[in-house]
């Protein structure tokens, strides 16, 4: 099932212009588990081999990255700076 | 007695900070750690909503615990309030503050679809400081009594209040 989760997912984040940082680095991290999760049939080993708990566990994180990444596409969080704050806004002490 | 320093911890955050600041350019305004090993994100209003489902979802970042949820109020400033956002991540064990700013009339939207913690945290900063929150079920009084006028926390209400008791 992790393999299906990884393949959605990685469609999804094929929609993203590819300058992105946080299409980057959720591609390798989405490789890394994918290549784990492809060549380990063993459930133990490929539990170790993770190192992030419980397989159950795993798949709750990808479902949420899933999510992650479909929102994202809406939000669009790669473009340069909304509006800069009052230049005395961030500055403590007063 | 001073705390000894942890370099490596904070080299760390400085990287995580580094990290999450690249990936959301669009309402981070600043990234701090301050001395004691703590990492504070400053961002724009608009964006609560993204970065608070960012920092819960994404794999490098699993905050999925929201600790607290509190407002500071600096009248001399043009945005008077700051929203504090505290997460916990169980995973890595590492805490993240966010920070958020509005006056006292702008609707700021509400962790509650992120965070179901965050209902009575809101509930309280509205009784407590006045700032509404969008999109919130059930946003009404919660420490005060119940004909109360005023919002208790803020720096112009008197410490004994309007009222004689």
């Amino acid at each position: 099932r992790l393999r299906i989760l990884y393949t959605k997912i990685l469609g999804v984040l094929q929609n993203i212009p590819k300058d992105a940082a946080y299409r980057k680095y959720t591609e390798q991290i989405v490789n890394q588990r994918f290549n784990l999760v492809q060549t380990e049939t063993d459930v133990q080993k490929l539990q170790d081999k993770l190192n992030s708990g419980h397989i159950e566990e795993v798949i709750v994180q990808a479902e949420n990255e899933l999510s992650l990444a479909r929102k994202m596409i809406q939000w669009k969080p790669w473009e340069p700076l909304v509006e800069e704050p009052p230049s005395d806004q961030w500055r403590w002490p007063i | 007695t001073v705390r000894p320093k942890n370099e490596v911890e904070q080299k760390q955050l400085c990287a995580f900070g580094e990290y999450v600041a690249e990936i959301l350019p669009k309402y981070i305004q600043q990234v701090q750690v301050t001395c004691f090993n703590e990492l504070e994100l400053l961002i724009h209003p608009d964006g609560i909503i993204p970065v608070l489902t960012f920092l819960r979802d994404h794999t490098n970042a699993q905050f999925k615990s929201l600790a607290d949820l509190t407002a500071v109020d600096v009248p001399s400033r043009q945005y008077r309030f700051e929203i504090v956002y505290n997460l916990l991540s169980l995973r890595f064990n590492s805490r993240i503050r966010v920070k958020t700013y509005t006056d006292e009339l702008t609707p700021v939207d509400s962790a509650v679809s992120v965070y179901k913690a965050a209902n009575w945290y809101e509930r309280e900063v509205w009784d407590m400081y006045g700032v509404f929150f969008a999109n919130h079920p059930d946003l009404r009084r919660i420490l005060t009594d119940y004909g109360f006028e005023g919002h208790p926390f803020r720096k112009d209400f008197p410490l004994s209040g309007f009222v004689e008791v």
